[in-house]
């Protein structure tokens, strides 16, 4: 295992009489794809706004690349991106203007930014709709130009939040790919996703969380123990199915 | 089904009642003022008996009415679920049922009864005689129907456009006209009445194109049955219903088609660029880029400069007009003007909304944060500027004394630095979440932050107006010295106060974020815009 790239350590956040994260601890490898899998209201989207700098803990430590994420905010944003769950997008600008304002953010040159942009365009197939308004894109379109914001800046760590929900499997192949080469040169992606066999197939690390807690974390093998990924998280979150005996004319055509 | 589909309305209305405070608040507040728009609109009709021109006015308030029902639907599109067909469209419906439940489920609420009782003040003041009163019976419920069908029509010709973005943007555009009709109707109407410029003889020439419209058609129905000519009446009744019949054949045609046809949220516009300007100017040129790209594009920015021209306007003319010239009024108009900017952009983070956190998780330096607040500041004031100038000449010369428009501007940009300032300043320290819900063009504090946003109202208006004090003790000062010295000296001095009032609130605004960008951030991705 190489130098840890994201560690969090004894990590709580509450709201009102809800503890939505309940002391986690992890360590993610340099270079890794890490999965954080959970059923809704786990403590995902919390915990990858905690890591981010976007909600303060209220006690815990956050070192990304070895530097603190809540004593240096400004020092960790520059080396991170995010892609939200829903991502946040000034929608009334091109998808070309967009990614450009990204970079300008980031501090590249207007020229840098803007073949930096065009490229990305490219790689998420977007360059057809480049001038199209963001307010116009699909959800999948959407994902992937916060997918090229998140980017554009060549981040050492990437955050992602449920990145192929809602996403169609042609642009869910894009993004995939995307992050396969980018960890590939030794940058870090940490996303978070309810969907197992996606977790399986792309990531090397996954942890677990259920109610706040991290129950199992190490390398997708190891969390598996041999059973499919889905398997393994049911046997540890436990099933949550309702009775099923009032629908018993379910199945009939008869209405 | 048209029992059905007044059920379905009656429930709607009546959950409105069990959900949130702000809904139930919205519900109760509506029907209040439908209960009183009824009573307004009957005693006012009812106020013009035995006056020959009770007939013009008539005509101008059925207009007023069918206007108001053509209009509305689009902003309430969102909020009434029985005015899209889409939402219809799974089930197996035939068009005419539906087509009638849907007029069935229009007419049901308070204001349409309000819209019949209020109307009904004509056979009190239109109305004379049994067969006057009779005519203006059917005429009122078959203005009622005209209005409804119309309504109707419109909505579901517009209904795929509605549900798009475009539409949504269309809607905040209307939004400002409108505006300016109730600025005009509540400040400029009264002051021609009262200097008796305006009496129900003014509607004469009105009436002489609107009399040719169906809601002129009844209220000159009712006339005529007053008069005597029940034939005539009769006619004017009888071409009114075949405008509805003929209304209501092409709204059940347009219905069938709109079930089966896709909205135009997939047909979207382009821009003609691919790259922002001021590449030249790093971070800030490119705030200033996107701040500048959203001032256009985005309706609600074009709306709130909609809004703060015609406050500025609506302070002072009601004034300028009744009681002549005198540069207070101009220079009130300037302060409001500038302090609703302020108020308009001090809570930029909520204003923003989620794609804030984009920005901040780039802000990564005080530097950064300064040109952030500065870049937004010099677009605001690029816009700002040239505007307070027009409205201040605009009332200057309304009022007959066009130097005072150098003082309206003087003071404007003393204002408008102060406005910036404090909107900096308030983007920190009270960070908000905002929403933007369907039938409301505005952006509002969502629900349990009205207190923030009234703060952010006053916070302005009162800040603005305190820091304006020593630009009007300049003005009164000077005001024996001679103009030619006076106006220039005036105006440098006060574009030098509000630029240092500006530089100092970007300043302290930069250094105060550092701190608080988590709450920002979480205003920000709170907003539901």
């Amino acid at each position: 295992m190489g130098e840890p790239a994201i560690v969090v350590r004894g990590l709580r956040k509450r709201f009102g009489a809800k503890e939505a994260v309940a002391g986690i601890d992890l360590e993610i490898a340099a270079g890794s794809l890490a999965g954080l899998v959970g059923p809704n209201g786990a403590g995902k989207t919390t915990s990858l706004s905690m890591m981010t700098g976007l909600l303060r803990p209220d006690e815990g430590q956050i070192l990304i690349d070895g530097l603190s994420v809540w004593a240096d905010p400004p020092a960790v944003k520059a080396i991170i991106g995010v892609v939200p769950d829903q991502p946040w997008l000034f929608d009334r600008l091109s998808g070309s203007e967009l990614l450009e304002y990204a970079g300008r953010l980031r501090g590249l040159a207007a020229d840098e930014a803007r073949s930096r942009a065009t490229q990305l365009l490219d790689v998420l197939d977007l360059t057809a709709d480049a001038k199209r308004l963001v307010a116009d894109y699909s959800t999948g379109m959407r994902k992937k130009a916060a997918l090229g914001c998140a980017l554009i800046h060549n981040p050492s760590v990437l955050f992602l939040d449920e990145p192929l929900e809602g996403v169609d499997p042609i642009s869910a192949d894009v993004i995939r790919r995307l992050l396969t080469r980018y960890t590939s040169s030794g940058s870090t992606v940490l996303f978070s996703s309810h969907v197992m066999e996606l977790v399986e197939q792309v990531c090397d690390h996954v942890s677990i969380i259920d109610k706040g807690t991290i129950v199992a974390t190490g390398t997708t093998e190891q969390v598996r123990g041999g059973k499919t990924l889905q398997q393994a998280f049911v046997d540890l979150v436990g099933p949550r199915a309702g009775g099923e005996e009032g629908l018993s004319w379910l199945g009939s055509s008869s209405s | 089904m048209a029992w059905l589909l007044v059920q379905l309305k009656v429930r709607l209305l009546v959950n409105a009642l069990r959900s949130s405070n702000s809904a139930k608040a919205t519900f109760i507040t509506s029907t209040i003022f439908a209960g009183l728009t009824a009573i307004a609109t009957f005693l006012l009709l009812s106020a013009f008996r035995g006056q020959a021109a009770s007939v013009y006015v008539t005509s101008v308030i059925f207009t007023l009415f069918a206007f108001g029902w053509l209009i509305l639907p689009i902003f309430v599109f969102g909020l009434d679920s029985t005015l899209d067909p889409a939402t219809l469209a799974l089930y197996p419906l035939r068009t005419r049922p539906l087509a009638t439940g849907l007029l069935a489920a229009s007419a049901t609420g308070a204001w349409p009864l309000a819209n019949v009782l209020g109307l009904l003040g004509v056979t009190v003041g239109l109305a004379s005689g049994a067969s006057g009163l009779i005519i203006a019976v059917i005429a009122v419920p078959l203005q009622v129907l005209f209005c409804i069908t119309l309504a109707r029509l419109v909505t579901t010709g517009m209904a795929g456009l509605l549900r798009s973005r475009r539409g949504k943007d269309l809607a905040v555009f209307l939004f400002i006209p409108l505006f300016v009709l109730y600025e005009v109707f509540t400040q400029v109407v009264p002051a021609e009445a009262a200097g008796r410029k305006l009496s129900a003889a003014s509607f004469h020439g009105l009436d002489s194109w609107l009399r040719w419209l169906p809601p002129g058609l009844a209220a000159h129905a009712i006339q005529d049955a007053s008069d005597g000519h029940l034939g005539t009446a009769l006619l004017r009744l009888a071409l009114l219903a075949a405008v509805i019949v003929g209304l209501g054949w092409l709204w059940v045609s347009m219905l069938s088609r709109a079930l089966v046809t896709s909205d135009t949220t997939t047909q979207s516009s382009r821009v003609r660029n691919t790259a922002l300007p001021l590449a030249r100017f790093g971070l800030r040129g490119a705030v200033i880029a996107r701040f500048w790209v959203y001032q256009r594009r985005e309706p609600a920015s074009f709306a709130n400069w909609a809004i703060a021209a015609v406050v500025m306007a609506a302070i002072s003319i009601r004034a300028l007009i009744t009681q002549g010239g005198h540069p207070a009024f101009v220079l009130a108009s300037a302060i409001f003007g500038a302090a609703f900017i302020g108020y308009f952009h001090s809570n930029a983070a909520g204003l923003t909304g989620p794609p804030f956190v984009l920005e901040a998780m780039a802000l990564t330096g005080r530097r950064e944060l300064r040109s952030y607040f500065a870049g937004q500041n010099l677009v605001l004031a690029v816009i700002g500027v040239p505007l307070l100038t027009l409205v201040s000449f605009g009332l200057a010369v309304l009022a007959k004394r066009p130097e005072f428009g150098f003082l309206g501007v003087a003071v404007g940009l003393a204002g408008l630095g102060a406005a910036l300032a404090l909107s900096n300043l308030l983007t920190v320290a009270l960070p908000y979440p905002m929403d933007k819900k369907a039938g409301r063009p505005m952006r509002r504090a969502s629900q349990g932050y009205g207190l923030s946003g009234f703060l952010g109202v006053f916070g302005c208006l009162i800040g603005v107006g305190l820091a304006c004090v020593p630009m009007i003790v300049a003005v009164v000062s000077t005001s024996a010295t001679p103009a030619t010295i006076r106006m220039p000296v005036l105006i440098v001095v006060g574009a030098v106060y509000g630029y240092l009032l500006a530089l100092a609130g970007v300043r302290i605004a930069a250094v105060a974020v550092e701190s608080k960008m988590p709450e920002l951030c979480q205003a920000a991705i709170r907003s539901k815009l």
